[in-house]
């Protein structure tokens, strides 16, 4: 068997198209959220669920304003 | 001693599974990585059509499944694609060998614990693409399941030598820088890997191999 016919045998591990379209889907969606400014990604989970994004957003908030008291006072605690 | 299977065939078999894209010169793939660079995100498309294919048929003679090379497959062209930053061209070396370089070192790093073990008898394609005749799709599959025999009778560094020769079509040299070794003893590991696995295929598809 030459270099040629071994080259042709080694065709046979590609993917099969469905196991092809997943790997493109993974990678794709990957490299589209590294993209996707954090901006980006809060305009549109307002978009799709204003609620819930809202709440988010307000939880988050205040989370932020609360936690360098909280850890003060957690390290005078120790 | 029986023939080799025809090359037509596979070359066939190769497009209608998804090889569809026209491997590009060395000069269009450096122009693709600048454009890449740059951010444009059709360039970096190209770049990732041009070697997923490539990749996968190469760490699935390295491992033991297709669900592994998919992983693999998957990491190694991430970090290839946001990497590209750090590649340098070398005047001894493709893009191609850059790339197969990332996805030694994923299949490296994601089997550090375990060995990769080889079988080919525990899968299946999950399913049939629907464009292709069964006929055919059953010859491949024939084809396939002798390759991965023969090649688990392979050490695992011949092995992974065979496949970056065979599966990613990097010469000599670039194999050597990737696995670490001369290019003379990668020549030498390849004219005996070849004459092994080209004896043994040809015993698992004769009549009375097993697999006709």
């Amino acid at each position: 068997m030459n270099d040629e016919a071994l080259g042709h045998a080694w065709a046979t591990l590609e993917p099969t198209g469905h196991r092809r379209r997943r790997i493109d889907a993974r990678v794709f969606e990957s490299l589209d959220a590294r993209d996707t400014p954090l901006a980006a990604e809060w305009l549109e989970l307002f978009r799709v669920a204003p609620l819930p994004a809202f709440g988010l957003a307000v939880a988050s908030a205040v989370s932020v304003v609360a936690a360098p008291p909280l850890v003060w006072f957690a390290r005078a605690l120790i | 001693m029986i023939a080799a299977p025809p090359a037509p065939l596979f070359a066939t078999l190769s497009s209608r599974l998804g090889g569809d894209a026209e491997p590009l010169a060395e000069d269009a793939i450096s122009e693709l990585v600048e454009q890449a660079r740059g951010g444009d995100a059709g360039a970096r498309r190209r770049l990732y059509t041009q070697h997923v294919d490539r990749v996968f048929r190469t760490v699935r003679g390295m491992l033991r499944s297709d669900a592994d090379a998919e992983d693999v497959t998957q990491d190694a062209l991430l970090t290839v694609l946001t990497s590209l930053h750090r590649y340098a061209p070398r005047a001894d070396a493709r893009f191609a060998a850059w790339v197969m370089a990332i996805a030694v070192n994923t299949v490296r790093r994601r089997f550090r614990r375990r060995r990769p073990e080889l079988t080919a008898t525990g899968e299946l394609p999950e399913t049939a693409d629907e464009a292709v005749d069964p006929a055919i799709e059953l010859d491949r599959a024939r084809q396939r399941r002798a390759l991965l025999i023969a090649l688990g009778e392979l050490p695992e560094r011949e092995r992974a030598i065979v496949s970056l020769r065979y599966g990613a079509e990097l010469n000599a040299s670039e194999i050597a820088a990737i696995v670490g070794l001369e290019p003379a003893t990668i020549r030498k590991i390849l004219e005996r890997a070849r004459t092994r696995l080209g004896a043994r295929l040809e015993a698992l598809l004769s009549p009375d191999g097993g697999m006709a």
